[in-house]
């Protein structure tokens, strides 16, 4: 059975040469609800990635999470906090790849019409 | 399909906050070149070029607003360029956007990857795994249009940015 870690991607942060963010620099953004990494002045901080197969925001890897990892059954990958209470409310899994195919062959059609792309306003 | 890229080698970001136009030259995005074309965003890379600390906040994020109108890379941006000297060249390419008429606007709603870096010194890259890339569908909102700038707070500084991309 294949492993999910083959979905992750690779995040490198280096401020070996440079002063970095301190827990300080990073308070104001996440209080504005960013997720910040703040990775002090001389560390090299490398994680692991996953792009959530529902809404392709990246998750930054946390390896000393406790709490089990959001995961889809149905399209066999990680998803993101956000997705996995709708998952959970809904039960419905729609990958973004087929979002991003059913637009496509509707700007397609529109296109062969004669009209404008269509337009899409996600959440 | 060939891998391409965009690049500006030099530009202190703007800091602005979601849903707020975007400053020519404080910004790089990524706008589809049709309405039906695809792209995937394979590697995110920013280097720090500031001779003093200067915190950011830089968001990739999707823009609620894309840029539209007298659109190019900005004083020093650049591409789409092939990586490789043999790739063909694009009917539609994708453009690279530093500067316009109507300026983009980051989604509050859609933000895809937070980098907190100095750019005294800082260096930031993001990969994605074969088969979870980002994707940019089109070139009107919410999907045709990907952004690298930086969110309000810190003193943004001098950096240097490339996106990787696979048009398709």
């Amino acid at each position: 059975m294949p492993s999910l870690k083959r979905h992750e991607g690779y995040l490198l942060i280096d401020n070996r040469d440079g002063p970095g963010l301190s827990e300080a620099d990073v308070a104001a953004w996440r209080a504005a609800g960013k997720d910040v990494l703040a990775v002090p002045e001389g560390k090299k901080h490398e994680a692991g990635t996953i792009t959530c197969h529902h809404c392709q925001a990246v998750v930054i890897l946390n390896p000393a999470r406790t709490r089990s990892r959001n995961y889809c059954p149905k399209c066999d990958h990680y998803i993101c906090d956000t997705c996995e209470q709708r998952r959970a409310q809904t039960l419905e899994c729609v990958p973004f790849k087929q979002v991003l195919d059913e637009l496509q062959e509707q700007n397609a059609r529109r296109e062969q019409l004669g009209l404008g792309a269509a337009s899409i306003l996600l959440p | 399909m060939a891998r391409w890229a965009i690049s500006n080698k030099s530009f202190t970001p703007v800091a602005v906050a979601d849903t707020t136009a975007f400053t020519d030259n404080g910004y790089l995005a990524l706008q589809g070149g049709s309405s039906t074309q695809r792209s995937n965003i394979l590697e995110v890379q920013l280097n720090g070029l500031a001779g003093a600390s200067t915190p950011q906040l830089m968001e990739l994020a999707r823009d609620s607003t894309v840029a539209v109108t007298s659109i190019t890379a900005g004083t020093n941006g650049r591409g789409p360029v092939a990586l490789d000297p043999s790739s063909a060249a694009l009917a539609a390419p994708p453009l690279a956007v530093g500067a316009s008429t109507t300026k983009p606007q980051r989604s509050s709603t859609l933000s895809l990857l937070e980098l907190g870096m100095n750019a005294f010194g800082g260096i930031v890259r993001w990969v994605a795994a074969v088969g979870e890339e980002i994707g940019v569908l089109g070139n009107t909102a919410s999907l045709g249009e990907v952004s690298l700038s930086a969110f309000t707070g810190g003193t943004p500084g001098l950096t240097s940015t490339h996106i990787i991309f696979e048009p398709f």
